[in-house]
């Protein structure tokens, strides 16, 4: 393994049950990412991109195997240890942006800060710098529903951030959108990863995408890991 | 989380869906007004009758009767000395009062006598019992009047009525009776019916073969209530001083008053009131009467059946004021196990940016207790509210009748705290099923949901 790693996985494995019938979603998969890397993991449906990504954001625990997250094993944490590591270590944003409907752009970025025990006024002030950031700060007090897709995307996007993790997780981050906008929030993650040192996954199954931007591809097929590419 | 945030939070979930919250919170508010006015009902009776006993000091009252059973000569204990208990044998006489009077804590020794008289005022006829009173006794309070004022002296041809025979005689103003003559007449009955049984059997107006004789009195007084806890329940619809009383007897009722008072051979008076001055009292006067060989009464004893009674009704009231609130809770259940199902993503959302599962609870929870907190304190008003109707209109129809105005309803402090603090607690424990089933979600689950 490597020392200085920042994420590590060994011989992860999750194994879902339904009744009799058992479906392995990712098999014996051990990967290590460096401080400031962008690794783009692609492969097609039920490849075990998404399980991989929970697993990696403590959003669910493997069946077997490690991971390790500046030397802590992240797979052995309790529910509530969990919860903190979900909430300053990583961020995540997602296909499906989720972000909350009926929360204006601000108060969505805001949220996290809210678990974090973080006063209103503060919240507010940190949500609007990232804002700012994202280059949303004009559109702060829209709902997502009089927000583009992009636009709510790089507000998930601020979202995963208020906390200033190290890491950033983003499950399949333009599934949703088309390819100009796609470019245009790969391009942002790719900024942040190079200007901020954010180290980020990001996956995907459009390869060029990934090959543009990252500096490493992990290729996954039936929860394997079948080949990585070193980039650039 | 900040106890700040949690508040705020709940209230802005809440008030995304104002119609359901709304109705929940109906629910709760009509619940806890409905338990609010039993209880306070339960409150206002048990305060009314415990007052009137307070203002009338019937806790610091002991009837003394003499004790048929322990007659002079017949020791109820075979090894105790026959001396003795002659010796400290007393009669109710005049000496008894004048001995009993200067015990420690004796503020007043009167003897209780009773008898019917059939009492006529204007056109209007009534069957009643008068009681004769000293008129000393007006300083201790025990008579509570509605208008004019006592007789002054043991001799005068004055008396008090009640308030309640007056109406019967259809006085709707009390004061206007004030100064009027009034007739009693004056039955001679066989002496065998002046016992405790037989009194209230007469009362009732069943025929009894009587002569009369008519005398006629001016009233003085209204009285409101009186305060005499004697051994029968029956309330006395005239008082008249015993001078007055005596010279009743010199023309008829001889034979009424040696009954009572024929201190050579017989008993003394039926009963003597004592009056103490303090509730204290009542154990060593209560021995000392004992020790002299009387019987005696004293509401204290009653007090802890009084309130056993009152327990009943409150725990009555409370469990007809508890259905409103069973199906209240019903009402959070339900409309937070469909909030968790329309936030279902909300809460993956949660989930993934941080917050614990104790967090998801408390949220939650939060939720619950805010439609406790508006359910209580609007149930509050809402049982007031009605209580305060229905007092007015029984008060209203009963004033029609006589009685004075009364609050039948109650509302001590612990009472409307306790309503809040209950609806809270109802509330909360509503919210425990659907904060668990909350804190279950499983965001992976709920992050894929549409």
């Amino acid at each position: 393994m490597d020392s200085t790693a920042l994420i590590e996985t060994e011989n992860l494995t999750k194994i879902y049950s339904t009744g009799k019938v058992e479906v392995v979603a990712l098999k014996d998969v051990s990967l290590s990412v460096s401080e400031g890397k962008f690794l783009g993991v692609t492969g097609p449906s039920g490849s075990g991109k998404s399980t991989l990504m929970n697993l990696l954001g403590g959003l669910d625990t493997p069946s077997s195997g490690k991971i390790k997250v500046e030397a802590r094993p992240i797979s052995e944490l309790n529910k509530e240890e969990l919860a903190l590591y979900r909430r300053f270590q990583v961020g995540m944003i997602f296909q499906s942006f989720n972000i909350v409907s009926s929360y204006t752009a601000l108060e969505n970025v805001a949220f996290p800060l809210l678990f974090a025990g973080v006063p209103k006024k503060q919240r507010e002030h940190r949500a609007k710098e990232v804002l700012e950031k994202v280059g949303l700060y004009p559109r702060r007090d829209h709902r997502p529903a009089e927000l583009s897709g992009g636009e709510q995307q790089r507000v998930a996007i601020a979202r995963a951030l208020i906390n200033r993790p190290k890491i950033l997780l983003a499950d399949e981050p333009t599934g949703n959108l088309d390819s100009q906008t796609s470019s245009q929030i790969v391009q942002t993650l790719a900024e942040l990863n190079r200007n901020q040192g954010l180290t980020v996954i990001m996956i995907s199954h459009e390869e060029s995408l990934l090959r543009q931007f990252a500096h490493d591809v992990v290729h996954l097929r039936d929860g394997e890991v079948i080949e990585q590419e070193n980039i650039r | 989380m900040r106890l700040r945030d949690y508040i705020e939070q709940s209230f802005s979930n809440l008030w995304k869906k104002k119609l359901r919250t709304s109705l929940t919170t109906c629910g709760v508010v009509i619940g806890i007004g409905a338990l609010v006015s039993m209880m306070s009902f339960g409150e206002g009776v048990q305060k009314n009758v415990t007052d009137t006993f307070r203002e009338l000091e019937l806790f610091n009252y002991v009837g003394v009767f003499p004790d048929a059973e322990s007659a002079p000569g017949e020791s109820p204990e075979e090894n105790q000395p026959d001396e003795r208990e002659v010796a400290q044998r007393r009669i109710l006489n005049d000496e008894f009062l004048e001995e009993v009077m200067k015990m420690e804590g004796v503020e007043a020794a009167f003897p209780e006598l009773r008898f019917p008289a059939q009492i006529k005022f204007k056109d209007k006829d009534e069957f009643g019992l008068i009681q004769v009173l000293p008129a000393q006794v007006r300083q201790f309070g025990l008579v509570k009047l509605r208008a004019g004022d006592f007789y002054t002296s043991d001799e005068e041809n004055s008396l008090i009525i009640s308030d309640s025979m007056l109406r019967r005689m259809d006085v709707k103003e009390p004061e206007t009776a004030i100064g009027e003559e009034i007739e009693l007449h004056t039955l001679t009955v066989d002496s065998a019916l002046f016992n405790p049984a037989s009194l209230a059997s007469v009362l009732q107006g069943e025929k009894l073969p009587f002569a009369q004789e008519s005398y006629t009195f001016t009233i003085v007084g209204v009285a409101e209530r009186t305060g005499f806890g004697g051994p029968m329940p029956i309330r006395s619809d005239v008082m008249i001083p015993p001078g007055a009383a005596e010279n009743m007897k010199k023309l008829l009722l001889t034979s009424l008053w040696d009954f009572f008072e024929s201190s050579e051979q017989n008993e003394g008076y039926s009963a003597v009131g004592l009056r103490l001055s303090a509730p204290r009292y009542i154990e060593p006067v209560k021995a000392k009467m004992e020790e002299w060989g009387f019987k005696t009464f004293a509401l204290v004893d009653q007090l802890t059946e009084i309130k056993r009674a009152f327990l009943f009704m409150d725990m009555f009231l409370f469990a007809v004021g508890m259905i409103g609130i069973v199906v209240a809770t019903l009402g959070i259940i339900n409309t937070m196990v469909m909030s968790i199902l329309e936030r279902y993503k909300e809460i993956g959302i949660m989930k993934a940016i941080g917050a614990s599962d104790g967090d998801v609870k408390k949220i939650f929870f939060f939720e619950c207790e805010v439609i406790g907190f508006l359910g209580g304190v609007f149930g509050l008003a809402l049982g007031w509210s009605v209580s305060m109707i229905i007092n007015q209109i029984a008060n209203s129809i009963l004033a029609g009748q006589g009685a004075p105005f009364t609050d039948y309803f109650s509302f001590p402090w612990w009472l409307c705290l306790g309503a809040i603090a209950f609806s809270m607690l109802v509330s909360l424990a509503a919210g425990i099923y659907p904060a668990i089933r909350a804190a279950r979600v499983d965001p992976v689950v709920a992050l894929r949901h549409d």
